[in-house]
């Protein structure tokens, strides 16, 4: 008698055991929200921000080679491109982007001995709060998607032009080949995807990070606590949410 | 009253464009238009639903989980995969068998070698770029060098996937002070040294601390090439620290010392790889710390002159009693052939049953692989006589017989032999 009693208080042990783990894992997999993202009303938690980080960019254009590829932009045009500060003893500056800096850069401008302080900056559509592209739109295609990005409707869009002329940061163009305004769509189709964007994926420096600026424990917001940062031309009052590190007074 | 009638033909013409006016824009307005904002919502969706084209490099690992650790420890584990391979996106539908596409094998190939132009995008040498980020003049480093030929590629001596062969971890490494080189403010190396100018700011210097290592290092010839970081490469993480790597793999010592053809023959000294440390049945050669094992003990006085081989001529002798009190000396070059690979406990697999018949056929080839074991005579433990015979056996095995007697030969062959002949 004793040996069976022993038995089943094992028994017993082992199924009430099985029987805490197995409910404890579906109360914590019940406890995670999935996120439709197709669903526009999922898509207001998200406010995309982007960092630059200026003090680490090198300057290999491999984030430019990238863009080019992932959204088939046509040559001679950029949705990012990567510039290059150069300054002399004599207070002169040269900024120059040879073809956006697909193929990196190939010599200094100046002197090596000449140049006092250099570097570079990358550049890319800021998403703008208040953009002041989509406001100028005559046919409602640019607009700016509920976790604000500003984007285009190819279709809708007649390639008139008044955006390319409204962006004060010149990050639109005209694709000739299919007749409509262009430009930065966050690689929209990725970050949906739980990928980051192509520039981001290809920086070998980790110049550029990305994420959810609603979010309180994401890394950008992390950084952007304990960085010092600012934001491109912010007298015209568009609100940007590209944010720079290390930036210039001369870079506009 | 007179205008009643024109009244009520205005308003029905004006009611009669509203309503055709409302009938135009429920056929035109998409049907989304408006859900969120004063835009189409499908075209939202549709931006969404474009093919990623650039992959992950957690994508690439999945097949290729042998480069991806390998690239992971090294200083080039921050660069992803489609820096340097591209996009990626057929080569990875092709090879997970998305054939519905039609993609041909050839579309599908990634590039594998990179131009030296690939390089130079992130290395060549700019004052733009931040001073800690190694950078190089290719005129220089190939003059530096020595290497001949001006268009030989970077990753004919340096691998892209562990281009600095680092002994330690890169995220492993160790923080260490910041360590100052006088060309970091100065244009050149200046004459003085901090220690005898007036009001010069505190710095630290890799001697303040490891003067003796420093000091031997200084009186050879390394010195005049190479610094302190050439080998314990430094990097700056802020104003006070930065991190040390151990930087010993024998790789990295090839990289100026190994004998190639479009680098200058005779400096720095070169050796033939891998047939510098001989047999590789002995050594393993996978070691990375190779080099250290020979030439570590004064490694900063470069005090090289270890003979070929390390031993003595009676060493097999010898090495009993030197092994059983330094067992870890051995095994700083013997890795892989420790002592059971000669000493083994039990008898080796291919000794059974049949082994007696078999052997003398596989001993007349591999007589050194006998005595590996059965050291103290070689054969003639068992035979008593020279094995195998000797050509003149014939004329002179009467003697032997008339010696050691007939009941040797009959060990192999039959009590009937003899007869055959007499």
């Amino acid at each position: 008698m004793d040996k069976i009693e022993r038995r089943q208080f094992i028994k017993l042990g082992l199924v009430s055991a099985a029987g805490v783990i197995c409910g404890s894992f579906f109360a914590f997999a019940d406890s995670d929200e999935k996120i439709d993202f197709t669903s526009g009303d999922d898509l207001k938690k998200f406010t995309w921000g982007f960092i630059v980080d200026t003090t680490r960019c090198i300057g290999c254009g491999a984030c430019v080679r990238a863009c080019k590829i992932e959204n088939h932009v046509p040559d001679t045009f950029f949705r990012t491109w990567v510039e290059r500060y150069e300054f002399d003893k004599h207070e002169k500056i040269r900024v120059d982007s040879p073809n956006g800096a697909i193929e990196s850069f190939k010599e200094n401008n100046f002197d090596e001995s000449e140049i006092v302080k250099a570097f570079f900056v990358p550049k890319l559509c800021n998403h703008c709060l208040n953009s002041a592209c989509t406001q100028v739109c005559p046919v409602g295609a640019s607009y700016e998607s509920p976790d604000n990005v500003v984007l285009i409707d190819q279709e809708r869009c007649v390639g008139c032009g008044y955006c390319v002329q409204a962006c004060p940061y010149s990050c639109r163009y005209i694709d000739h080949n299919k007749g409509v305004a262009d430009k930065c769509t966050l690689c929209y189709h990725r970050i949906h995807k739980g990928e980051a964007p192509a520039c981001v994926n290809a920086c070998p420096r980790n110049a550029r990070m990305f994420g959810n600026l609603q979010d309180p424990n994401s890394k950008i917001r992390k950084i952007m606590q304990q960085r010092r940062y600012g934001v491109l031309k912010p007298d015209l009052g568009t609100n940007p949410k590209c944010y720079y590190i290390g930036l210039d007074k001369e870079v506009k | 009253m007179k205008d009643k009638k024109h009244i009520i033909i205005l308003f029905s013409i004006v009611l009669g464009l509203l309503i055709i006016g409302f009938a135009v824009r429920l056929f035109l307005q998409p049907s989304s238009y408006g859900k969120f904002g004063n835009y189409r919502w499908d075209a939202n969706k549709e931006i969404q639903m474009k093919p990623v084209l650039n992959q992950n490099s957690h994508t690439c690992a999945e097949c290729h989980n042998d480069i991806y650790q390998l690239h992971e420890k090294d200083a080039h584990y921050n660069v992803p995969c489609v820096d340097c391979h591209g996009a990626g996106n057929v080569h990875v539908a092709y090879y997970k068998g998305d054939s519905l596409k039609g993609i041909t094998k050839e579309q599908a190939f990634l590039e594998k070698e990179y131009k030296l132009e690939g390089c130079l995008y992130c290395h060549r040498k700019l004052k733009a770029r931040p001073s800690d980020f190694p950078q190089i003049n290719q005129e220089e480093h190939y003059k530096f060098l020595r290497v001949t030929d001006s268009k030989t590629k970077c990753i004919e001596c340096h691998s892209p996937h562990e281009p600095v062969f680092l002994l330690t971890d890169v995220k492993k490494s160790r923080i260490h002070p910041v360590v100052y080189r006088c060309t970091e403010c100065h244009d050149k190396k200046p004459e003085k040294g901090p220690k005898e100018v007036e009001n010069h700011p505190t710095i630290f210097e890799c001697k303040d601390c490891h003067s003796k290592v420093v000091e031997d290092f200084n009186s050879k010839p390394h010195s005049k090439y190479m610094d302190c970081r050439t080998c314990h490469l430094y990097h700056k993480e802020n104003e006070t620290t930065g991190r040390i790597y151990k930087n010993g793999n024998a790789k990295f010592c090839l990289l100026c010392h190994e004998k190639k053809s479009f680098k200058d023959e005779k400096y720095p000294p070169k050796i033939e790889w891998p047939s510098h440390i001989g047999n590789s049945k002995i050594i393993a050669k996978s070691d990375e710390k190779i080099c250290l094992n020979c030439h570590m003990d004064k490694v900063h006085q470069m005090d090289l002159k270890v003979k070929e081989n390390p031993h003595e001529v009676n060493w097999i002798k010898n090495h009993k009693t030197f092994a059983a009190e330094n067992k870890a000396v051995c095994q700083r070059c013997h890795t892989v052939n420790n002592c059971s690979s000669c000493h083994m406990k039990t008898k080796p697999a291919s000794h059974k049953d049949e082994w007696r018949k078999q052997h003398p056929k596989f001993a007349a080839n591999n007589k050194s692989s006998c005595q590996t074991c059965h050291m103290k005579d070689g054969c003639s433990s068992c035979h008593k006589v020279e094995m195998p015979h000797p050509k003149d056996f014939g004329d002179t095995h009467k003697d032997v017989v008339a010696i050691k007697g007939k009941t040797l030969c009959f060990n192999c062959h039959k009590q009937e032999f003899c007869d055959e002949c007499h």
